[in-house]
């Protein structure tokens, strides 16, 4: 069975027959054919496919796509406009050595969004724990949490000027 | 400008950050449709029968593939490592089986549907009888005679026996001051990198031409084995390797569900797409490291080591298409690593089980070495009573004795162990440990040191596999001077095609960002292995370095006739050829392409061949592969190492052990990239600590795992790692390879093991816990607790 499913995505409006058995990352990978949003579990563990919805991180493998109608959602490719318009979380990744694989790192950008959002000048255990819900097998975190404490300061600069 | 050795973060990132990747799963092709696979329930069963006409009947399903047409059409799987060439037993298996499983997990069947929804919806509805068969779980009781066989025409369940044997033991065991006796035991993992296994085929039945876009290590290897399994030209075959969401040595050649999709796409001229779901990884991809080493150590009053008799029981799992259960062999064969002990047996107890076949995993049975040689010296300090770092610096193979032949044949390259072991014990401040261990003994905490030392053997090449010593890059220059360099290597997402870029550059005198690094396509790529065994700046950075050097000569010879000079006179920079202690005199790059490509019979390029691309191999040195005495070979050309030491804190009310500090002297040697191998250490030690700490695979006694998904298998999140992480290198260039690298990509995985395991016992000295089996998990670790409060 499908139902109409009505989206906002990376602020574009879209209109589709979901089936009622498909869950949000599949509507996003298979339906609009952002596939920046991996799949690393399917159970919610893993967080690679990390998506902010209406203003909080959800694991887009855990939702169904039937119960995002009327919502807005923001994935990777909301992020930046273009390869060399990065979001400043996104440069401090490239600059700093944030990834390796890549696999897990939309979701980890997209959590630290989030956590920078929440709270702009977190301490170091407070990113440990904002990013504690993705999983990365490359880096050992290292790398990410100094790409992160870099974004902060880059985008401290960027509001005090 | 000079590129070698300088930190320059990988050239993918900016794709990859932006989710601008392109992996397996991504390949959505017109009428592209999914494969999905059941699995078998049970660890052991005959197949009496399978229906799959309900499954067939439901609309959208395409396809359900059975053994039984497997069996008659393309038949047993080619093997890329088969045990008979190491002495071992052979079996033959299909992609699916006709008869009989063997493990919880096993492929049974496949569906292909017009989605994923309708083809796991079909695998429900696939009837199979089975009738259970007796289940053998545990390697140390399947060696026992009149167990239930795994492979009933074998005999018994041993897949490979070997022995590697120096000097007299028994003689040495019975004049040593003592013996230490005992086991160590490790625990079986899932390598799980963040992206599953995933493939995609389709093809074009005009052309005959089958294309395989895989998350795999080894297009090449991945080719011949399709096209020879198929029975397709090699040439109408074509393997692409996109990004890989991680490999870490489980994504090699072997693999049951790449053939299927192949088999299919081609049966059905229907673009298929196999996404493997989590739970199937752990169920099937593939585990390793499950083994026992029990050993008989002599020792000196000095704590010198005088003799070891070691005996190595690995549960490969079952046996299947794969090449993990390669990396028993390569644990008996490093032993005993870093130390000498000239009188030494090794035997080797590779055995099946009906559980998931093993898999390839970073230090590929390296860890398990280290692992017993490092746990026995700790006991044979305890006996002692000489502290642990200092035996260590008693039984290493001193500086100046190498290269080393070790035990099995190995030859040990370069480096200096005792050098490094001092350094770490330096970083980790050994000196004030006493007083923070006492003071915080004073505030109720319970704070422990241990130190380890960690042997990668990398460049892995074994005889008549797949798992070769050599490798192929192409380089190109362009009329405009920019540079193209395919590789035979390939990249799971570490960098090596930065690190490759940096020595082209430097090789050539250009910049690299003129640079561009096209790897994992058999169409355009050189052939070559892939990427195992930290092999890719060895030998692919090697041949490209070839290669390079080739063109560079030939420019000189053109900017030679060019600037009216010797070419034995000329230097090359910054993308410019000069005149040596006359820079100002020379000739860009560009304009010396561009005399080769559109002035072929004009003077300065007339004398040399059109053209500006070579293609070359390089063979590592320091393997053999033609026996020495006593049939043994060497494998490994280059042997890096780590010096390890942890501070922990551990709470004896509760098992937790939370890792204060951890520093690593690390010898890779030659740096190109400080950046990308710091990276790569960071990945290693938190899959050590992880492996060490976290993780574990518990399987059942009728062989079901209990263990499937992240929920059970905990990985160590940002929070789990050590905040306090102390890296640094010493730079011993192995003189057997011509950029002096010998390998990074595997080290930091080992250390953890005994370094942490030794720190929990330092802390609660008073219990005089021997912890030898891993992991060190809460529960585990509050157990060994109570069973020595009590004892």
């Amino acid at each position: 069975m499908k139902v109409p499913v009505r989206v906002t995505v990376n602020g574009r409006k879209h209109e589709l027959l979901a089936d009622t058995r498909m869950v949000l990352v599949d509507l996003l990978r298979e339906e609009l054919k952002l596939t920046g949003t991996h799949i690393g579990c399917g159970t919610g563990s893993c967080g690679a496919c990390t998506v902010i919805l209406n203003g909080q991180t959800v694991k887009s493998c855990c939702i169904l796509a039937a119960d995002v109608d009327e919502q807005s959602i923001t994935t990777i490719e909301g992020l930046s406009t273009g390869a060399h318009e990065l979001h400043p979380i996104q440069e401090a990744f490239v600059a700093n050595q944030g990834l390796q694989c890549g696999y897990c790192t939309p979701g980890m950008v997209l959590s630290a969004l989030q956590l920078l959002t929440d709270n702009p000048n977190p301490t170091e255990d407070e990113i440990r724990h904002g990013i504690s819900g993705n999983l990365c097998r490359c880096t050992g975190y290292v790398l990410i949490i100094k790409s992160i404490l870099e974004a902060v300061k880059a985008m401290q600069a960027k509001r005090a000027a | 400008m000079k590129y070698v050795g300088q930190s320059i973060p990988s050239f993918t990132n900016r794709t990859l950050v932006a989710g601008h990747g392109q992996y397996a799963a991504d390949i959505q092709l017109p009428g592209m449709c999914w494969m999905a696979v059941l699995r078998s329930p049970y660890a052991h069963a005959q197949i009496l029968s399978i229906d799959a006409k309900k499954a067939e009947a439901l609309p959208g399903v395409l396809y359900v593939l059975l053994g039984r047409e497997i069996e008659n059409t393309v038949g047993p799987m080619p093997l890329r490592a088969d045990p008979a060439n190491y002495g071992g037993k052979t079996r033959r298996t299909c992609a699916l089986p006709t008869e009989r499983v063997g493990f919880v997990g096993e492929a049974v069947a496949a569906v292909v549907a017009e989605d994923r929804y309708t083809a796991h919806q079909a695998l429900e509805l696939i009837d199979v009888e089975y009738e259970e068969l007796p289940v053998v779980t545990d390697a140390k009781t399947a060696l026992r005679p009149g167990t239930p066989l795994v492979e009933p025409e074998w005999g018994d369940n041993v897949m490979l026996h070997r022995e590697f044997v120096s000097g007299d033991v028994t003689r040495a065991l019975r004049e040593a001051d003592g013996v230490v006796r005992g086991a160590v035991k490790a625990h079986r993992y899932v390598p799980a990198p963040l992206e599953p296994r995933v493939c995609a085929a389709n093809y074009d039945p005009y052309q005959d031409l089958l294309t395989l876009w895989a998350s795999t290590q080894t297009p090449h290897t991945l080719r011949a084995l399709l096209a020879e399994h198929l029975k397709m030209p090699e040439t109408k075959v074509r393997v692409i390797q996109p990004h890989v969401g991680g490999g870490f040595g489980m994504k090699a050649v072997g693999s049951p569900e790449e053939v299927m999709v192949a088999y299919l796409a081609r049966k059905l001229r229907r673009p298929i797409r196999w996404v493997e779901e989590r739970t199937e990884h752990f169920l099937a991809a593939g585990h390793c490291r499950e083994t026992v080493l029990e050993f008989e150590a002599g020792y000196k009053k000095d704590g010198r080591l005088s003799g070891l008799q070691a005996r190595v029981i690995a549960d490969v799992g079952a046996a299947r298409t794969g090449y993990g259960w390669a990396q028993s062999f390569v644990t008996a064969y490093c032993v005993p690593t870093a130390y000498k002990v000239p009188d030494c047996t090794v035997e080797l107890f590779s055995v099946v089980t009906n559980k998931c076949p093993w898999t390839g995993y970073r230090a590929f049975g390296k860890e398990a070495a280290s692992f017993l040689m490092e746990r026995v010296l700790d006991r044979v300090a305890d006996a002692t009573s000489i502290d642990r770092a200092e035996v260590r610096l008693r039984n290493f193979i001193p500086a100046n004795e190498f290269p080393y032949s070790q035990v099995s044949g190995a030859m040990l390259d370069s480096g200096d162990y005792p050098q490094a072991m001092r350094k770490v014990l330096e970083l980790i401040d050994v000196a004030g440990f006493k007083t923070e261990q006492a003071e915080a003994r004073r505030q109720g905490k319970y704070l422990g040191l241990g130190c380890s030392f960690a042997l990668t053997p990398e460049g892995c090449a074994l005889p008549n596999s797949f798992i070769q010593g050599y490798d192929g890059a192409t380089v190109r220059v362009a009329p405009s001077g920019q540079v193209t360099v395919l590789t035979g290597v390939t990249s799971p997402g570490s960098g090596n095609e930065t690190g490759i870029a940096q020595i082209v550059a430097d090789t050539l005198g250009v910049a690299v960002s003129d640079i561009r690094v096209i790897q994992g396509d058999t169409e355009t790529c050189p052939y070559g292995l892939g990427n195992f065994s930290s092999r890719s700046l060895m030998v692919g950075g090697a041949a490209a370095k070839i290669a390079a050097t080739q063109l560079r000569e030939k420019m000189f010879t053109v900017a030679a006739e060019a600037l009216e000079v010797s070419p034995t006179d000329l230097d090359a920079e910054d993308g410019r050829i000069y005149l040596k202690g006359a820079a100002t005199r020379g000739i860009a790059i560009g304009e010396v392409a561009k005399l080769i490509y559109q002035n072929a019979h004009g003077r300065e390029a007339c004398g040399v061949e059109p053209g500006l691309e070579a293609t070359r191999y390089y063979r590592l040195e320091n393997v053999y592969h033609q026996p020495e005495k006593d049939g043994r070979f060497s494998s490994y050309p280059t042997w890096p190492y780590e010096a390890v030491a942890a501070v922990v804190e551990v709470d004896p009310e509760t098992g937790v052990v939370k890792v204060l500090r951890y520093a690593s002297v690390h010898d890779c040697g030659k740096i190109v990239n400080p950046l990308l191998v710091d990276a790569n250490l960071h990945g290693g030690i938190a899959q050590g600590l992880g492996g060490t700490l976290y993780e574990q695979l518990v399987y059942d006694d009728a062989g079901q795992l209990q263990t499937a998904t992240f929920m059970d298998y905990t990985l160590p999140t940002a929070v789990e790692m050590p905040s306090n992480l102390i890296l640094e290198h010493q730079e011993t260039p192995s003189p057997f390879t011509p950029l002096g690298v010998k390998g990074a990509g595997e080290s930091g995985i080992t250390g953890p093991l005994t370094a942490i395991a030794s720190a929990i016992e330092n802390a609660l000295p008073h219990l005089k816990l021997e912890l030898m089996e891993t992991p060190f998990t809460p529960y585990r670790l509050w157990q060994a607790i109570q069973d020595a409060s009590r004892g």
